[in-house]
């Protein structure tokens, strides 16, 4: 019995494609990421030298570079405060109803599973100045044209409601599963009780969802820090930067003009952000899920 | 009577939101059978009246869908089938077999990499792919692909290999199976539901994917669906009614493939909490 699952060649056998793998494609590229961060390689000379930090501290001094901060910052208060009470809105009525909740569920989830950059050519098409359906529907309005992704007051937030419009439906899905998950039980006490709908979600549903609410503030925040496909179709971080993130920035100065010691330095601060912002993920929400019990 | 009222309103808000999501697909499905711009920009929210399918064809050539697609669905079949493969032999080994202090450790460190955000390792993955010379054929994008959906699928295979009952091992071992007979002819095929819904993630992860297909190929003839998308919405942004039929092309295989398996998709996707 024992000989037999307990061989360690065999056991080393089965986990050596996978190690290859992961050792090549994820720890591999951070610790040369990390190195090359404190160097002037250009990415295709024999020779380099180090640099310390000054990579680092050009990259602040950049104000491009706070430019993408900061829209990488923008993606992550929309995501929080105007998508995530979205997708608690939209869960709390699928949830309510009694018919169509099946096709609502799938409707809403229809995008997540569609190319970005597909869907960023569909969403250009619609932000078309002439032709496109925004301007049509506002011209019904007698509003005037506006000029969606070349404007550099509109291009972000028209940016911003096209990856909204693809992920929103995404998290509704997994808000829905845990508000179904709740046991009936509690909802009809609180019925007997008297509780109006509205307090039911407020006192009941709400408190109940919360851990995956905060999971669901986590990926967009992820999912913000990760953005970069979307901008590239749409506007190639222009007009002028004014929609460049973190990550077109890296690219930018990276494979298209051969810094890579600084590109780099981009990657590790992105690296850094997001870790900072997962350790504090796991801190303040993993801990309190696991209190959770009806 | 308010009661209905209130059921009325949910509905009421639930289809504005059908409608804020469909209806995108609809105008590109109307437009891409419309004759011209002019066409569109008379009448951009009806149907059209006049139909114009030579637009598809147009754009088949045009576009080249044919080869983008072709390229797509091979590239993202094989990675998907390579990291099912390396996967599962993984999860088993850390599920299965018997090495209960090195395993936990080793599943860590796998996991690890769904932490690390992907854009931060283009650079250095860019290089290992140009220093290989493997820059412009499909292997850059092969091999990356199957690499990055290993630890995700780790995490469902192992979640999955570790609900089954330990006496089927013990069986095994009677009739006289080693690991890898225990493996391939008793583990995986009841892994099945757990390796459909990895292998449609995976391959839709990969059928998606942009910015490696963007920065790795730049042969056309290589290049996948949506850098070739790309590319044609850049040549013929004037003729917004074949670059329709183009978006058309490439939507309805996902829409398709979603429409069947969608609770499978789901599950996947939700259960992953992975991104595009």
């Amino acid at each position: 019995m024992n000989k037999a699952m307990r061989s360690p060649l065999m056991y080393a056998l089965f986990l050596i494609p996978t190690f290859v793998g992961i050792v090549l494609f994820f720890i591999y590229p951070v610790a040369n990421a990390a190195f090359y961060s404190f160097t002037d390689w250009n990415g295709i000379a024999k020779t380099y030298n180090f640099t310390g930090l000054a990579n680092y501290t050009k990259s602040m001094s950049q104000n491009a570079f706070w430019v993408s901060v900061k829209n990488n910052g923008f993606f992550i208060l929309f995501s929080v405060f105007i998508q995530v009470p979205l997708i608690i809105l939209f869960s709390l009525l699928i949830a309510n109803v009694k018919k169509l909740k099946g096709l609502y569920k799938t409707a809403v989830f229809m995008p997540s599973v569609m190319s970005t950059a597909v869907i960023g050519i569909l969403w250009g098409f619609i932000y078309e100045p002439d032709i496109g359906l925004f301007n049509h529907v506002l011209g019904l309005f007698g509003i005037d044209k506006v000029y969606w992704l070349s404007d550099r007051n509109w291009a972000m937030i028209s940016i911003l409601i096209t990856n909204a419009w693809q992920w929103t439906g995404f998290y509704i899905v997994m808000v829905l599963a845990a508000i179904i998950s709740i046991p009936k039980e509690l909802d009809e006490a609180a019925m007997i009780d008297g509780a109006t709908g509205f307090q039911r979600a407020m006192r009941i549903t709400m408190p109940l969802i919360m851990p995956i609410v905060s999971v669901v503030i986590m990926l967009s925040i992820a999912g913000a820090m990760k953005a970069a496909d979307i901008i590239i179709v749409m506007t190639k971080g222009g007009p002028a930067g004014s929609t460049e993130v973190m990550a077109t920035y890296m690219l930018k100065h990276s494979i298209t003009s051969f810094k890579y010691g600084y590109g780099n330095s981009i990657a590790v601060l992105i690296f850094i952000f997001t870790l900072i912002i997962t350790a504090l993920y796991q801190v303040l929400v993993v801990r309190r899920t696991e209190r959770i019990e009806y | 009577m308010t009661k209905k009222l209130k059921g009325s309103l949910a509905h009421i808000l639930l289809m504005i939101y059908l409608l804020v999501i469909l209806y995108p697909f609809l105008f590109v499905l109307f437009s891409s059978v419309k004759t011209d711009n002019l066409a569109i920009a008379q009448n951009p929210f009806g149907f059209p009246k006049e139909f114009q399918w030579s637009n598809y064809v147009e754009a088949w050539v045009n576009a080249k869908i044919s080869t983008y697609f072709l390229n797509s669905l091979y590239i993202a079949v094989i990675a998907a089938i390579a990291t099912i493969i390396m996967a599962s032999m993984a999860s088993f080994a850390l599920t299965r077999m018997r090495f209960t202090k090195l395993s936990p450790m080793l599943y860590q460190i796998i996991i690890l990499g769904i932490l690390i955000p992907g854009n931060a390792l283009l650079l250095p993955i860019y290089n290992l792919m140009r220093s290989t010379n493997l820059l412009d054929t499909h292997w850059a994008l092969l091999i990356p692909y199957a690499a990055n959906s290993i630890p995700f699928s780790v995490v469902i295979l192992t979640a999955f290999m570790k609900s089954l009952p330990s006496e089927i091992e013990e069986a095994a071992v009677v009739d006289g199976l080693r690991s890898p007979g225990i493996f391939a002819r008793v583990v995986m095929p009841l892994t099945v539901p757990a390796l459909v819904t990895v292998f449609i993630v995976n391959f839709l992860g990969n059928w998606n994917e942009f910015l490696l297909a963007n920065y790795f190929l730049s042969e056309d003839s290589l290049k996948t669906l949506p850098v070739g998308m790309v590319g044609f919405r850049d040549a013929f942004s004037i003729n917004y009614a074949q670059m329709s039929a183009g978006i058309v092309y490439s939507v309805v295989p996902v829409m398709v493939i979603y429409a069947i398996l969608q609770e499978k998709i789901i599950e996947g996707l939700t259960a992953g909490g992975v991104k595009g």
